[in-house]
C-alpha cells in the first residue's frame, strides 16, 4: 500500500532555490493534483517524486521506503508525460510492453498484460500501429497504457491533457477519473488548469514560488482560500479583489470603507483588526446578486449574455473593474447604474500579508 | 522577358557546368577506353577502337591482381572504421548533448582540435610501431576512427538535440538502464543521421590517400588510392590504363552518390546554417 | 559527478549514501577518448619533443631548436611555408567567390537545378589523386587539352605545371575545381535558409537584383560564408594529395607545401626535421585559423 510522505523537500539549481521546503502527506488511493502557475515548481516536484530530478535535501517516502537515492524503476511509479513521449520506432504493442520487456517478464505474461491494458483503454485495434499513425487522444491512451502495465503503486501525470483540444480534454478528464476509480491506485497529477484540478482531485495542492500555498479538498479551497494567491487562482471567473480600509469596529462587526462599497460590514470574532487597517476585500462574481439596495454599487461597462447566465462587467466608484455572474438573462443595459447584494458568508477579507482573516481567526480560536 | 532571362541563365549555367565540370570526366572516360597510342596523345577525341575489356583486365591483373587486393583492403578498412565511428561518436554526442558537466568545454575543444589539426605523422608511425599496429589493417581502422571522430560527433550531437529528452525519461521510468536507453531507444532514432555518417565517412575513408601512404606501407596492405599512386609510375606511358584505374576507383563513390545524394550533401553542409 | 556530490554534501545528508547513477554515464566517452587520446593527442603532444631531437625512430638525441633553425635557413623549406600560405589564401578566396556565385546561380529560377547541383558537387567525392593525375594530363604544356583549347582562341597557354612560378597556382586552381562544390552546397544551404519574405519585401521596396544580393543574400548567408572560409582555409593549409599527385612539389621545390615537405623529410629519414615541419604546420594553423575562427564568430555574435 503506497502512501507518500514528503518531508521538507528542497531543490536548488546552483544558488537558485526552486522548491523551498515542502511537507506533504498523500494517502493511499488518493487523487492529488498539484496546481499552480507556470514556474511554480509543480513539475519539478513531480519529477523529484519520479526520480528524474535529484532531491537537494529533505526526505521522500513512497510506502515505507525512503526513496531519495532510489532509481526510478525501483520506486513503484509510472509516469505519463505532457508530450506522451511514445517511442516513435516501436509499435503501440511494443511501446506498452517495453517496460515489461526490460524487466524480462515472460512473453505470455507480457502479452496478457498488454492486452489487458489495451482492453481497459479500449485501444485493442491500435496495437499494431506506430505512434505517428495515431491521433492525439489515441497517443494519450497509449501513454496511459504504458503506465498501467507497470502496475505501479503511484501514477504520475505531468500535464497530460494540455496537448489535446478542448472537447477531447473534457472526455479524457472523465476517463481519467473513471480509471482512478477502477484501479484504485494513488495518482499525482500536475496541471496549471484549475478546472482540471477542481474536477479531478480528491486533494489539491496549490503551489506558488516553490511553496505550498494551501492543501485541501477542491471545495474547501474554493470556499475558504487561505490567502490572496489561492483566492485568485481557484475559481473562474476570478474573484473580485479590492483594497478597503477597516472602518468603525462595533461589537463583533467591522465596517469596511471604500468607494462604491457602502455599508458593507463583516462579522469577526477576533481582535486583530482595528480601524484604519488596510485590508483586501474578496467577493466571487457568482456571490453577487442584483439588488437595488445592495451595498456594492457600480456602473455597467459590458454585459455578456450566455443564455444560462449573464456576465456583468462593472466599475466601482473608485474605478475598479469587477465582474458579476448572475443567473438567467438579467435585464441590465450598458452604461446604467447597478447594485448588488452579497451574503455575509461570501465576503472574504485578507490582511496586509494576504492571509485570509477568517482563517487567521479560526487559527487564533484554535489556540485558545 | 522573364522567360527569356530564365532561358539565358539556364544556358549559361548548363554551358559553364558542362565545360568546367563534365569535360574532365569525359576526358577520363575517353582516355580509359582508348588504346595505348591514342591515349598517349592526351587529346579530347573519340577513340577509333575500344579496348575496354582489355584495358580493364590489364589494370585488374597487374602486379598479381593488386587492385583486387586493394579493393578488399579498402572495403575492410572502411567497414570497420565506419562501424566503430557510428557507435563511438553517437555515444559521445549523446552524453555530451544530454549531460551538463565540467568536461563539456574540454570535449568541445578536443572535437574542434580534431577537426582542424593535422595529425603528427612521424610520432604516430613511431607509436604504431611500438604498439604493433604499424602497417596493419586494424591499425589503419583505429587511425581512421581517431581522425574522423570529431566530424561524426558534431553530426550526432546536433541531431540528438532534436530528440526530446522526455523520451529518455519515459524509458528510465519504464526501467531502462543507461545502456538500454541508449541502445534500445536513442540509437534506433538516430537512423537518419547514421545513414549520413555512414555514407559520408565511407566515401572519405575510401578516398583517403595520405594516411594509408604513411601508415600502410607494403604491397599486401595496399588500398585503392595507393594503387593509383603505384600505377602512376608503372603506367607512366600507358595513360589508358592509368585512367581506367582512376575510373574504377571513382565508381564506388559515384554509386554511393547516386543513391545518397541528399544525405551526403546534408552531412557535409551540417552546421553551415547555424555557423 | 562533481556537481552532484557537492550538492549532496551541502544538504542535510540523505540517509542512504548510495549515489544514484546518471542515466548519461560519462564512461560513454571512454572508448572514443582512448582511441583519440592514444592515436591523435599523444602523437601530437610528443611531436613537440621529437621536433627538438635528431631522431631515428629507435633513439633520439636532444638538439634543441636546431631543426627549426634549419627549417628557416634552407630556402626550399621556407618556400614550402610560403607556398602553403599562398595555396590556402588562393583556394579559400576563389572557393568563396565561385562558390557564392554558383550558389546564387543554382538557387535562381533556372531549369535542371538539381542536376547541375549534383554535377558541381560530384568532384568533392572523387579521389584527389585521381583528379590530380587527370589534370596533370590535361595541363600538359603542349599536348594537354587546356592549352589546345586556348590555342584555338589564339592564346598560347603557359606550362601550367612546368613553370616554377606558376605550378603552385595551377595546383590551387585544380583544388578550387575539386572543392568548389562543397562551398557551393554550403552556400546553397545558407541561401535557402533565408526567408523568401525578405526578397519580396525588398522587391516591393524597389531593390534591383544586385541590391537584393548585396543587402539580403550576402549579409544573411554570413554563417555559411564563415563556414566556407574556415573549412577551405584549413583544408588549404593541410593540402597534400593534389600537390603530391600533380607535381611532387616540383619543378625543383617550386610547389612544395608543408605537408609535402613533411613527407619528403620522412622519406629521407630526417624524422626530427619532418616532425618539426609538422609542428610548424600546427603553429601555422593555430596562428591563422584560430584567430580567424574567433574573429568571424565574434562578429556574428554582435549582429
Amino acid at each position: 500500500m503506497a502512501d507518500l510522505a514528503l518531508k521538507s523537500i528542497h531543490k536548488s539549481y546552483g544558488s537558485v532555490e526552486v522548491i523551498k521546503g515542502i511537507d506533504l502527506d498523500i494517502g493511499h488511493g488518493e487523487f492529488v493534483v498539484f496546481v499552480g502557475p507556470s514556474g511554480c515548481g509543480k513539475s519539478t516536484l513531480l519529477r523529484m517524486i519520479a526520480g528524474l530530478e535529484e532531491i537537494t535535501s529533505g526526505e521522500l517516502y513512497i510506502g515505507e521506503k525512503l526513496c531519495n537515492n532510489m532509481e526510478p524503476r525501483d520506486r513503484g511509479i509510472a509516469m505519463v508525460f505532457q508530450s506522451y513521449a511514445l517511442y516513435p520506432h516501436m509499435s503501440v504493442y511494443d511501446n506498452v510492453g517495453f517496460g515489461l520487456k526490460l524487466a524480462k517478464a515472460p512473453k505470455e505474461e507480457r502479452d496478457r498484460k498488454i492486452r489487458e491494458a489495451a482492453r481497459i483503454l479500449q485501444m485493442e485495434h491500435l496495437l499494431e500501429r506506430r505512434p505517428s499513425q495515431l491521433s492525439g487522444g489515441q497517443r494519450q491512451r497509449v501513454a496511459i497504457g504504458r503506465a498501467i502495465v507497470r502496475e505501479p503503486e503511484v501514477f504520475l501525470f505531468d500535464e497530460p491533457l494540455s496537448n489535446l483540444d478542448a472537447a477531447l480534454r473534457v472526455d479524457m478528464r472523465m476517463e481519467l477519473s473513471k480509471l482512478h476509480q477502477q484501479l484504485g491506485a494513488t495518482m499525482i497529477y500536475v496541471t496549471h488548469d484549475q478546472v482540471e484540478a477542481m474536477t479531478l482531485a480528491d486533494k489539491i495542492v496549490v503551489l506558488n514560488n516553490g511553496e505550498v500555498q494551501q492543501t485541501g479538498a477542491p471545495i474547501d479551497l474554493y470556499k475558504n482560500p487561505a490567502n490572496l494567491f489561492v483566492a485568485g487562482f481557484i475559481g473562474s471567473p476570478k474573484m473580485n479583489l479590492s483594497p478597503v480600509i477597516a472602518g468603525e469596529v462595533s461589537g463583533s462587526r467591522i465596517a469596511l470603507g471604500g468607494e462604491g462599497l457602502e455599508q458593507l460590514s463583516y462579522a469577526f470574532d477576533g481582535h486583530r483588526q482595528k480601524p484604519g487597517d488596510r485590508l483586501t476585500l474578496g467577493i466571487r462574481p457568482h456571490a453577487l446578486k442584483i439588488s437595488e439596495t445592495g451595498p456594492v454599487k457600480g456602473k455597467v461597462d459590458l454585459v455578456e449574455r450566455l443564455g444560462n447566465e449573464t456576465i456583468i462587467n462593472f466599475r466601482l466608484g473608485n474605478g475598479e473593474q469587477w465582474l458579476a455572474v448572475v443567473d438567467g438573462d438579467a435585464p441590465i443595459g450598458r452604461g446604467g447604474a447597478v447594485a448588488f447584494s452579497v451574503a455575509e458568508s461570501d465576503i472574504m477579507l485578507f490582511d496586509e500579508n494576504g492571509e485570509n482573516v477568517r482563517c487567521l481567526v479560526s487559527a487564533v480560536d484554535g489556540e485558545i | 522577358m522573364i522567360a527569356l532571362r530564365r532561358y539565358g541563365l539556364t544556358v549559361i549555367a548548363v554551358f559553364s557546368t558542362v565545360i568546367i565540370f563534365i569535360v574532365p570526366f569525359l576526358f577520363i572516360v575517353l582516355t580509359a577506353i582508348k588504346d595505348r597510342t591514342e591515349a598517349a596523345r592526351l587529346d579530347f577525341s573519340w577513340p577509333t577502337n575500344f579496348p575496354v575489356w582489355e584495358n580493364f583486365w590489364t589494370v585488374i591483373s597487374t602486379r598479381n591482381f593488386m587492385l583486387v587486393t586493394a579493393y578488399i583492403n579498402s572495403t575492410l578498412i572502411t567497414v570497420g572504421a565506419v562501424t566503430l565511428l557510428v557507435i563511438l561518436a553517437a555515444m559521445v554526442g549523446y552524453v555530451r548533448q544530454r549531460r551538463k558537466g565540467w568536461w563539456n568545454g574540454l570535449v568541445d575543444f578536443l572535437v574542434l582540435a580534431g577537426l582542424m589539426m593535422p595529425p603528427a605523422v612521424v610520432p604516430t608511425i613511431w607509436l604504431l610501431q611500438e604498439i604493433g599496429l604499424f602497417a596493419t589493417l586494424h591499425g589503419m581502422v583505429f587511425i581512421q576512427v581517431a581522425y574522423n571522430l570529431s566530424f561524426c560527433i558534431i553530426l550526432y550531437r546536433a541531431f540528438i538535440a532534436t530528440i526530446p529528452r522526455e523520451l529518455d525519461e519515459a524509458a528510465i521510468i519504464d526501467g531502462a538502464r543507461p545502456l538500454d536507453v541508449f541502445f534500445r531507444v536513442i540509437l534506433p532514432l538516430l537512423k537518419p543521421v547514421t545513414v549520413t555518417v555512414i555514407v559520408v565517412q565511407s566515401v572519405t575513408i575510401f578516398n583517403d590517400f595520405v594516411n594509408p601512404l604513411y601508415y600502410l606501407p607494403g604491397n599486401q596492405n595496399v588500398t585503392v588510392q595507393l594503387t593509383l599512386y603505384n600505377f602512376q609510375s608503372q603506367f607512366s606511358t600507358a595513360y589508358n590504363l592509368l585512367f581506367m584505374n582512376i575510373l574504377l576507383v571513382t565508381i564506388p563513390p559515384l554509386i554511393v552518390f547516386l543513391f545518397y545524394n541528399r544525405q551526403i550533401v546534408a552531412g557535409m553542409t551540417a552546421g553551415a546554417v547555424k555557423g | 559527478m562533481m556537481a552532484m556530490s557537492s550538492s549532496a554534501t551541502a544538504s542535510n545528508a540523505p540517509l542512504t549514501k548510495r549515489q544514484r547513477t546518471s542515466p548519461y554515464p560519462t564512461w560513454f566517452f571512454l572508448p572514443a577518448a582512448i582511441i583519440y587520446g592514444v592515436l591523435f593527442l599523444f602523437p601530437t603532444f610528443s611531436s613537440i619533443y621529437f621536433s627538438l631531437t635528431r631522431w631515428t625512430l629507435f633513439d633520439s638525441t636532444f638538439i634543441g631548436l636546431d631543426n627549426f633553425a634549419q627549417f628557416f635557413r634552407e630556402p626550399f623549406l621556407i618556400q614550402g611555408v610560403i607556398n602553403t600560405i599562398i595555396f590556402a589564401l588562393v583556394t579559400c578566396t576563389l572557393k568563396v567567390v565561385f562558390g557564392l556565385g554558383l550558389a546564387v546561380l543554382l538557387t535562381s529560377d533556372i531549369r535542371m537545378r538539381a542536376l547541375l547541383r549534383s554535377i558541381v558537387f560530384f568532384p568533392v567525392l572523387v579521389s584527389a589523386v585521381g583528379v590530380g593525375i587527370a589534370f596533370t594530363a590535361m595541363m600538359h604544356p603542349t599536348r594537354g587539352i587546356i592549352n589546345i583549347a586556348l590555342d584555338l582562341v589564339g592564346i598560347s597557354g603557359p606550362g601550367w605545371l612546368t613553370n616554377p612560378a606558376l605550378a603552385i597556382y595551377s595546383v590551387a586552381l585544380v583544388e578550387v575545381w575539386r572543392g568548389v562544390g562543397l562551398a557551393t552546397v554550403i552556400f546553397i544551404a545558407g541561401i535557402m535558409s533565408i526567408p523568401q519574405d525578405y526578397y519580396e519585401a525588398a522587391r516591393i521596396d524597389g531593390a534591383s537584383a544586385w541590391e537584393r544580393f548585396c543587402y539580403i543574400t550576402l549579409p544573411l548567408s554570413r554563417p555559411a560564408t564563415v563556414t566556407v572560409i574556415i573549412l577551405s582555409f584549413i583544408h588549404g593549409l593541410r593540402n597534400f594529395e593534389l600537390v603530391w599527385a600533380m607535381t611532387r612539389g616540383g619543378p625543383g621545390f617550386a610547389s612544395d607545401v608543408l605537408a609535402s615537405v613533411i613527407y619528403k623529410q620522412y622519406q629521407a629519414g630526417f624524422y626530427g626535421l619532418s616532425t618539426a615541419g609538422n609542428v610548424v604546420l600546427f603553429v601555422l594553423i593555430a596562428l591563422m585559423a584560430i584567430p580567424l575562427y574567433i574573429y568571424l564568430n565574434r562578429r556574428e555574435g554582435h549582429q
